[in-house]
C-alpha cells in the first residue's frame, strides 16, 4: 500500500492541513488538576499567550514526531539500504550538535563498532558518549 | 522547541529521492534528531522550510510525488509577510546571494537557536551565517 493511501498517509495528510486549515474544534480533554494549574502559572510566566496555545503547540509537535518515526521506520522497511546505520548516527548527531567529534569519523566509527559489540541498543548519543571518553583516554595516555 | 533545522533547496531534493546520492546522508540528520525529540518530550527541534525554497526544489505537498518528503521531513512553512520580505531583501542586497538564499538567511535570523542548515552551498551558507553572527551551523549534506 502507498503511504498516501494509508492511514499513515492520512495522518501526515491531515498534519498537513495545519498549514492552510483554520478551522477548529472544541475537545473537551480530562487534565490532572496540578498539570492545569502548572500550566497556569507557566502561561504567566511565558510559556504561550494561552492555554489553547500551549497545548495545541505541545500536541502537535508529539504528533508530528510520532508521525516522522511511523514513517521513517515505513520507508526503512520498504527501502533498508536507506537507513543509516549508527556510526552515521553518531555522526550526524556530532554534526547536528556542533561537537568536535564530528572532525574525527574514524574516531566516531571506532566508538559505534566497540560499543555495538556489548551494547546493540547503543543510540547515537551512547556512541558520542563512548567516543569523547576515547578521545578523552588518548590525550591523557 | 529544541532550536531549528533549516532545509535548504538540495535537502529537499536529497529526502525526495530514494535513488538521492544524499538520502541516506539526510535522513540520518533527520532520523537522529527525532530520536533524540522522542526520548526527551518536549523538546523538539523545528524542522523548517522557506516557502521559496520549497518553489525552487519543486516540492508541492499536495503531489503525490511530494508523499516521501512531506512524510519523512516533519518540516513546516516559512512564508514571509511585508515585513520580513523587506528585510530578506535587504538581506540578499548586503550579501549578493539569491532569493532562496536570501529567505533561508531570513529564517535562520529569527528562527530558535541553535540552528543547522543542511545544505550542498556551504560557502555562501558560511558567509549568511557569519553575517547574522547568530549560533548558526551550516550542515554539509
Amino acid at each position: 500500500m502507498a503511504i498516501e493511501e494509508s492511514p499513515l498517509g492520512e495522518l501526515i495528510d491531515a498534519l498537513g492541513r495545519l498549514e492552510t486549515e483554520t478551522d477548529t474544534t472544541v475537545t473537551s480533554v480530562r487534565l490532572p488538576v496540578a498539570l492545569r494549574q502548572a500550566l497556569g502559572v507557566a502561561l504567566e510566566l511565558g510559556l504561550d499567550t494561552n492555554f489553547n496555545e500551549a497545548t495545541t503547540k505541545a500536541l502537535r509537535e508529539r504528533v508530528e514526531l510520532f508521525a516522522q518515526r511511523l514513517a521513517l521506520d515505513a520507508h526503512y522497511r520498504v527501502h533498508p539500504h536507506a537507513r543509516p546505520n549508527l556510526v552515521e548516527l553518531a555522526q550526524a548527531a556530532a554534526e547536528l550538535d556542533g561537537d568536535p567529534l564530528a572532525e574525527e569519523p574514524a574516531l566516531i566509527e571506532r566508538a559505534a563498532g566497540e560499543l555495538s559489540k556489548t551494547h546493540p541498543d547503543a543510540s547515537a548519543d551512547d556512541v558520542l558518549i563512548y567516543a569523547a571518553a576515547l578521545r578523552a583516554h588518548r590525550v591523557n595516555a | 522547541m529544541s532550536g531549528t533545522i533549516i532545509l535548504d533547496n538540495e535537502a529537499v531534493q536529497a529526502l525526495s529521492a530514494v535513488s538521492h546520492p544524499k538520502h541516506r546522508r539526510a535522513l540520518a540528520l533527520l532520523d537522529v534528531d527525532n530520536q533524540r525529540a522522542r526520548r526527551r518530550a518536549g523538546e523538539a527541534t523545528a524542522v523548517l522550510v522557506p516557502v521559496a525554497v520549497r518553489i525552487e526544489a519543486g516540492w508541492d505537498r499536495t503531489h503525490p510525488r511530494a508523499a516521501l518528503v512531506n512524510s519523512l521531513s516533519r518540516a513546516r512553512d516559512v512564508t514571509l509577510g511585508t515585513p520580513r520580505a523587506n528585510h530578506a531583501t535587504q538581506l540578499k542586497v548586503t550579501l549578493g546571494v539569491s532569493v532562496v538564499d536570501a529567505t533561508i538567511a531570513e529564517t535562520a535570523q529569527r528562527a530558535p537557536r541553535p540552528i543547522r542548515i543542511l545544505t550542498s552551498d556551504t560557502s555562501d551558507m558560511t558567509m549568511i551565517a557569519a553575517h547574522l553572527n547568530r549560533e548558526i551551523r551550516v550542515i554539509t549534506l
